[in-house]
Order: structure tokens, then sequence, then C-alpha cells
């Protein structure tokens, strides 16, 4: 190949270009003039062989006509395959994060609330509501825990400052959702199975404790429904709750408007029963159960002769944070209202 | 309560070969969690046991042994009872005690014993040291005695020196309001009135009853002569009592959860017996017993049925029997008779279902599922709106917040219900609207960005007199970094996301310089809600859109909803209007023509166009901007 021959190969690669109709064309006609044996590289290869005088013309003319070839190429790759070619800015942009969506977040007791309903949901628990201030009668008389009662003093409760009902007795913040109980009975229909989800009051505050709190609240009643169908309930909670290799176990406890009452284990979710320095003998305590007590169900106008129930109540709150992994440390942040932690839910 | 009972102490009462562990373990699945087990540095342990209200009997290391007793053969272990002979004393009818009781339902049960030649010295070694495992502090001989007996049997009892009882009289009656006396702990106490206390012969108060003695007639290193004072009060005003003083001790704790009258004799002979070997006392006086309330044998029927159906499954008769027979319950016939210890806890053939299936144990029982007939209504679509309400939120950018339900005077609003009994000064009234608490969140927030968007959907506490309080769900949005349109637009969307086609009205406030409120009734809007949406249907022909600029008179009389009805009303071939922007007094607005019978022609549209503009000009002055 000598200088005239260069002249004309402009000339010949866009008579070639004119007759590619494939990419095999087309990689066909690079590889002919740029690829690493094509005609500029062979150019390439007389040029090292020429003096130095020659080479001074001959490398300015290869120069030239590859980046003309080479212009060319991309102009025929961006026809032939109605695609840009990408620049290296172009590229860049591509890599940067895509515009942010702004994001809300919905707080962590919601979240907890709709798994909780969502687990007792396919066993035809009705979700419902009570109200978080009412009667005394509600929260304590009708759940069989006379005035005089000791057990009464269990709950650190908040009463309001108002005239006290002839029947019902003061008002008060329930210190729990078993108030529901009597209130979903008086309703007169059979069965009966709730799911009662509201706030509740205590008047103490610590790391494990609020003053406003939540409380799911199961009640079932119907005819021979038995403990073995509480343990039965519980266990499917706790397995679609805190995982399949969960379980629980009742252990006696006294709460007056159950008899019996239990107090719900759940086996260690890191040792899941054998024991280890978490849980200190493979199980923890999740919370109360019981068989409603008859007086209970007297007091809801419903016969203890004829129908049984179960019930439990537990902390939403404290059942999240039982959930391995969560790491909350401290009940107070739920209620802080912080958006830097709302926001990592 | 938790009450600590030493592992050797039980086998006064019980031996046994089961382990520590064992015996925790059955205790924990059968009867009481033991919540720890304590190492003694002697290499003794002692369990930490939680008791339940219901189970006064239990909290004593004869409690404990009892249940024990009944439940290890159970589990494959030994457990050989330790009888206990009842100690006997010898009456003499030398010093007196003049005992006046004016109200019997005080002291159901009044026991007492005067013994002489008393001296007061160390305790032996194995009651101190049972005493320190107990964490009680030895004191002497005497005193010693009275604790010891109160964690062995459960039964509190006192000894005063009997010669600081003024004329060997006691008054036993309820306190007046404002009377005063120095308590062994060195505290005076001004008392309530109706506290059980003992006056003696010159008036002065002596004892609180139930709760703790007095300092003025307490035994000392110079006691010759003691009084031995064992009694079952009224559960009911020793709580009371020991409450309204603050003051709740051991003695206090036990009486108020009742105490096993038929025990109360031999717990005084069996204190009398132990100062006689470690106080060298003799007795000196007739055993005082007055009996003020009649205790009928009682007895509870044996539902065998109820208990195969509470438990879930069959415990035979013979099992349930031996069940309750080791604890203590004579069969009567289909009856049980409740033993003395358990008489204000057992009542119902519940009482005993429960007795029997915890010990059969729970965990024995199978899981099952509930089947049979469904509840008949489950109206949901209150949680169901909710959720749908909450996604869009979170989805407009919105952080859902949980503030308290109640607050300070301040934010609660007129008219908040008050607490009786707060425990703070920020949890005192309970919120009449969601608003002032979550301006404040968005307030302490300031500093996350300038866009900050939060909501709370809860219920506010509306007091009506002599009737519960309304109690209406309401949402709260409040906003900072947006504009006014632009947030009212956001509820307005919610409103038709849930389903409202008629938007109810609500309120934007500017609550501070750029910060947006607004709070709506959520049951008002749920009930608005459509679920069953009404299909329109379609036609083929095609719609014409134009925009239209009105320039809006700046009186301060026309409304937009005024504007938008006007248009609307004006023919039944204009499908959609939109409000499309607002410059200065200029408002453009976007509106689409259809007829759904034929294709609408540029004709058509501009015949309806005049009487837009006919209307808006007659009944508002808002004209075309030209």
């Amino acid at each position: 190949m000598d200088l005239k021959e260069l002249k004309n190969l402009v000339g010949e690669f866009k008579a070639d270009a004119k007759k590619i109709s494939s990419v095999a064309d087309f990689e066909e006609l690079r590889q002919k003039y740029i690829g690493k044996k094509g005609k500029i590289a062979q150019l390439f290869e007389v040029f090292a062989k020429l003096g130095t005088e020659e080479k001074k013309e001959f490398g300015k003319k290869i120069n030239e006509m590859k980046s003309e070839i080479e212009l060319e190429i991309v102009d025929l790759q961006e026809r032939f395959f109605n695609k840009k070619v990408e620049s290296p800015l172009d590229q860049f942009l591509k890599t940067l994060p895509g515009k942010k969506v702004e994001a809300g977040h919905l707080h962590i007791i919601t979240q907890t609330i709709r798994e909780i309903v969502e687990i007792f949901k396919p066993l035809g628990f009705v979700r419902v509501r009570h109200p978080e201030i009412d009667w005394e009668w509600f929260a304590f008389d009708a759940l069989n825990i006379p005035v005089t009662h000791p057990a009464r003093d269990e709950w650190e409760t908040f009463f309001v400052d108002a005239p006290a009902d002839k029947k019902y007795g003061r008002l008060v913040i329930t210190p729990h959702t078993s108030n529901g109980q009597v209130h979903e009975m008086l309703k007169g229909e059979l069965p009966i199975r709730m799911l009662g989800i509201s706030r509740c009051g205590r008047r103490q505050e610590d790391i494990r404790h609020l003053q406003t709190f939540f409380q799911f609240e199961g009640l079932a009643i119907d005819k021979g429904i038995s403990i073995s169908h509480l343990k039965g309930t519980l266990d499917y909670f706790a397995k679609n709750f805190f995982g399949p290799g969960r379980e629980i176990r009742l252990r006696p406890y006294d709460f007056r408007f159950t008899e019996p009452s239990f107090e719900v284990d759940i086996n260690c979710g890191l040792c899941l029963g054998k024991g280890c320095k978490l849980c200190k003998g493979g199980w923890m305590e999740l919370g109360g159960a019981g068989m409603v007590h008859p007086n209970v169900l007297r007091a809801g106008g419903i016969d203890p002769k004829v129908y049984t129930g179960f019930a439990f109540g537990w902390g939403v709150e404290r059942t999240y944070m039982m959930k391995s992994g969560t790491q909350i440390d401290d009940i107070r942040h739920l209620f802080n209202n912080n958006l830097r932690f709302l926001e990592q839910f | 309560m938790n009450i600590l009972v030493p592992q050797n102490w039980l086998k006064d009462y019980v031996k046994t070969d089961a382990k520590t562990a064992d015996i925790a373990n059955a205790l924990s699945l059968h009867a009481f969690s033991v919540e720890k087990i304590i190492e003694m540095p002697g290499g003794e342990s002692v369990f930490e046991i939680e008791i339940t209200p219901n189970r006064g009997d239990a909290l004593s290391v004869l409690g404990i042994a009892r249940e024990l007793r009944a439940l290890l053969p159970r589990l494959g272990f030994k457990a050989d009872w330790q009888e206990v002979k009842n100690k006997e004393i010898s009456e003499v009818d030398k010093l007196k005690l003049d005992v006046q009781i004016a109200d019997k339902s005080l002291v159901p049960r009044f026991c007492a014993l005067v013994l002489e030649d008393v001296q007061i010295k160390d305790s032996p070694d194995f009651m101190k040291e049972r005493l320190e495992a107990v964490g009680q502090r030895p004191l002497n001989n005497i005193i010693d005695i009275t604790n010891y007996l109160m964690f062995d049997k459960g039964q509190p009892m006192h000894a005063f020196d009997y010669d600081k009882i003024k004329g060997a009289k006691m008054i036993l009656r309820e306190s007046k309001k404002g009377e005063k006396l120095v308590t062994l702990d060195g505290a005076t106490r001004e008392l309530p009135a109706g506290v059980i206390v003992i006056e003696d012969g010159e008036g002065r108060l002596i004892d609180l009853c139930g709760i703790m003695g007095a300092q003025n007639s307490e035994v000392d290193e110079n006691t010759k002569r003691v009084l031995l004072f064992v009694q079952v009060y009224d559960p009911v005003r020793i709580r009371k009592s020991s409450m309204a003083l603050g003051h709740r001790t051991e003695a206090a704790l036990r009486f108020e959860k009742g105490i096993d009258f038929d025990a109360v004799v031999s717990a005084l002979k069996e204190a009398a017996d132990l100062m006689k070997q470690y106080a060298s006392a003799k007795e000196a006086s007739k055993l005082i017993d007055i009996l003020n309330v009649e205790y009928l044998p009682k007895e509870v029927v044996v539902d065998y049925e109820k208990i195969n159906l509470v438990a879930g499954i069959e415990i035979s008769e013979k099992e349930v029997n031996e069940i309750l027979q080791g604890l203590g319950f004579e069969s009567v016939g289909q009856k049980v008779k409740v033993p003395s210890w358990r008489y204000d806890d057992i009542d119902l053939p519940e009482d005993l279902a429960e007795e029997v299936i915890r010990f059969y144990g729970y965990y024995k029982l199978p899981n099952k599922l509930l089947t049979g007939d469904l509840p008949k209504s489950a109206d949901q679509k209150l949680f169901f709106l909710e959720d749908e309400a909450k996604n869009f939120l979170k989805h407009q950018g919105f952080f859902e917040c949980y503030t308290n339900s109640a607050t300070n005077e301040n934010l609660a609003g007129d008219g908040a219900l008050k607490l009786a009994n707060p425990l703070t000064e920020e949890f005192k009234y309970f919120r009449t609207s969601l608003l002032p608490q979550l301006a404040e969140v968005l307030e302490k927030n300031l500093g996350y960005g300038e866009k900050i968007k939060v909501f709370e959907l809860a219920n506010v506490y509306l007091p009506q007199e002599g009737k519960l309080p309304t109690q209406p769900l309401r949402l709260g949005l409040v906003v900072k970094g947006m504009e006014f349109l632009e947030f009212k637009g956001v509820i307005e969307a919610l409103q038709k996301e849930i389903g409202v086609k008629n938007l109810i009205n609500f309120e934007v406030k500017e609550q501070k310089e750029g910060i947006l409120t607004a709070e709506l009734d959520f049951e008002e809007l749920v009930k608005k809600a459509v679920s069953v949406k009404t299909y329109q249907p379609l036609c083929g022909f095609n719609s014409i859109k134009e925009d239209l600029t009105f320039v809006v008179s700046s009186n301060g009389e026309v409304v937009y909803p005024q504007i938008e009805k006007i248009i609307l009303e004006s023919d039944g071939r204009i499908l959609k209007l939109n409000f499309k922007g607002i410059y200065k007094n200029f408002l453009t607005l976007a509106i689409e023509y259809l007829d759904t019978t034929k294709q609408i022609s540029s004709e058509q549209t501009q015949e309806i166009r005049k009487k837009i503009f006919d209307r808006l000009e007659k009944q508002l002055e808002v004209k075309l901007k030209l």
C-alpha cells in the first residue's frame, strides 16, 4: 500500500458503506477498515517501515483518514441501529440516582396492627373498637373485679374528674381492652369472635410502659370452646407473627375475669426453647389469657351453662418489640414522633 | 407479690428426690411462676416465686410445700410429707387481758397468750440464717420468732411488751381521722378514719393492726413479759388502710389476701413453743381465742363434664378426684369440701376445673383451631377505609404519627376532660382536637427538611354531661412547606380516594407562618363514602376540550364553588370542569364538552360557551378575559 492507495481509501469506504444491509455487513465493514487487522492497521504497518521525512507526511494523512472513517462509522452505526451512541458524560448521567419520589411512612404501630389483624382474619375474628374512656363498670365490675378486690390495684388506673354514674360508677381511662368484652356480649349476637384493638391508659411511664398504649383483645364465645382452642389460636398467631419455629405454652396465672387464667409464654427466638442467655430457660412471657369467667358471661347476658369462651389481651407495642431483630430498646420512641425514627419504618 | 422460699426450709415439710430445677419447673408449669433461683453463698438455693393475688394461702413455705406434696408425685418424684406435730401449751390463769371489740367485723378471729420470764437475746443460728435468706433482718429472739412463723406458715403475728399495755386492756376499734401514732420503724403516722387500731387502758394507740406495731409497746432488751398476738383481720380494711398510709408491709400484704382461720391457734401455739425453747418463756395466761365470725364449711360441686369441656379433652373422674384430694379437698358426695386455707379462693365449679386442669398440665392439652359458626355481622368498612386513607397519605409523602391521647391544659382545648389522678402535667387533659399536638410534633421536627407533612388518625374526647364522652375518630393533618392549594388538593383527593363523591367541607388553617393544618371527622367521611361505583356508559364520540380564562371581580363576594356550580348547570354536555390556574384575578378553567348521543361540533360548544358567559356575568359579574 502506498500514498496513492491512501487517497482512495475514504472513497472506497464510502462505496462499501452504501452496500451494507445487515448487522453482519456493518461489523464486517468495521473490521475491514478499523479492525485489528483492518486497512488502517495495515497502513500503520507500512508507516513503521518508512523513513523520517516520509513518516511526517504519511502519518498525518493516516490519522486524518482514521478520524474521518471512525466518525463515518459512528454515524453509520447511529443510522443503522437507530440509536444514539452515548458520550462519556451521557454514560455518567445514567449512573446518578433516580429522582427521589416523596415517600411518607406509616407508623410502626399501624403496621403491627395490620399484621395482627391479617393473622386473625382467616380465623374469623372480626375487628372492633370499644370506648377508650369508659365506665368503671365495664373496666372492672363487669369483669368480676369488685371495688374491694386487691386485683383492682394491679392496674394503675386513671380516673376522669367528673361525677360518677349511679349504676356504672366513675369514668376511667380503660387500663386494658377487656372493657370491650362485655360491650361486645351486650350486642346480643352469638357466636362471638372479636378482635378489639384500642388505646388504653395506665398511670405509669418508664422504658417499658407508656401512659398511652395499644392492646389487642381476642374474645371467642360459643358452645364448646375449650382451652385447647385458646392454645391452638395463640399458637397459630405466634407462628405467623413471630415465625414458624415459635411455640407457645400456658402457665397458671390469676385474672379475675378468667377462670382458669394463664400466663402465655413463647419459646425464645434465639434458642427455640433450649435455654440461652437472652431468655433464661428457653421461654419468655408474652401476655395473659384465660377462659371467660362465668360471672363475666352473666354480666354480658350469656348463660355460662350453655356457652364458654376464651379471651386474651396483649400490648401491641410490647408484642412488636418481642419480635427478634426489631432492636427497639425503649418503648417511648414510639410516641416521640421523631421523624428520623419514623422514617426507618 | 413475690416471695422467697429457701429449698432447705421446704424440706421441713416435704422430702423429695426432685432437683432444684425440677421443683422450679414443676411450680412454674402447674402452680406459680418461679421467677429466679438465687444461689446463696453457702450453696443453698432460694426460689423467688410470684404468687398471684388469689393465692394468699401460698405466701409461705408451708403453702408452697403443700402444693409440691400434691404435685411432685404426679411428675414421678418422691414427696414424703413430714408430719409436723401440733405443739401444746399449758394454760395458766395468772395474767389477764381485758379485750373490748365493738365492731366484730374488724377482727374475725382474735387470739393471744401472755408469756413471762422471757429472756431477750439473739435467735438461734438456723433461724437467723433462714430469716436472712428470705430478706428479713434478725432483731431478737421474740421478734424473730413472730417473723419466722409469718414466713413459715403465712400467719403474720405480733409480740407486745405486756407491761407496756397500760391497764392490761385492749380496745380494738377503727381510728378517727387525725389520730397519730409512732410505728416500730420510728415514723409518726397520722391516720385517716377507718384504720383498725388498738387503744390501751390509758387511751394510747399501741398497734396499727395488721400493718405494724407501735413503738410505745414494742419488745426491747428489758422486756420480761410478752403478749403473743395472732389475728385474722378484715382483709378489705387492712388493704384500704395500708394503701391510704402508703405502708405496704409483709404483714399487711398477707392479711389483705386472707388468712387460714383454722390455723391461727396452732400457729400461736407453735410460736409459744419456740419462745419457750429459745427465750425461756413460760405461759402466764389462758389462751384468749375470740371467734367473731362463724366459718361455715364450704362445699363446691365437682362438675366432671365441665372440666372436660373446659379442657377440651377427657380427664377421668378418678384422676380428677386424685388431684383434688391431693390439694386437700375432701369428697362429700358430688361435692368437695374446700380446705380452710383455700376458703377465700374457691367458690365455683370453674374454680375446681382450674385446679384440676393446671395439675393435669396445660402443656399436655392439644392445640385446636376454632370450628363452628362464624360471627353473623362483620362490618369492616371503617377499618378498610382507614387503611385506604393512611396508604394514600403515605404515598403523598406524609408521616403517620401517634401522639398521646392526653396532653397539657393548653393543648387539650376548651372543655377538655380532666384526669382526677394525673401522673404528669403533660398527661392531664384529654384532647378535643388532634391538631395542637401534631403542630407540636412538626415544630419539634423543623430541622428535618424544607417540606414536612404529618398526620394522625385517632380519637378525640368530647364530654357530655352525665354520659360517656363521645369519642369521634378524627383525621388531623399538619404540613410545612406546602402551598395552600396543594395541601387542599391532597385532602380533596383523599376524600375521592376513599369514595366520597360530594366532598365534605373542611377548613385549612394557617396555624403559624407556613404551617397549615386541617382536621376532618373521619367517621363522617366514612358515612359519605360510597363503596359501590356506578358505571357511566361510554360513547364512541369525541369530546372537545378548551381552556377559558375569566376575570373574577375583586369585590370579595364571589367564591369558586359558585362559579363551578353555575358552569356545570349551564348545560348537560359539560363533561368535566377543572381549575387550571390563577394569575392575579384571571382564572383559567379547563372545560371538556361531550355529547353522548352524537358527535359534538364547535358550533355547539360555542352555543354552550355563550350560556356559560351569560350566566356567569349575570349572576356573579364574572366575565371572559378579552
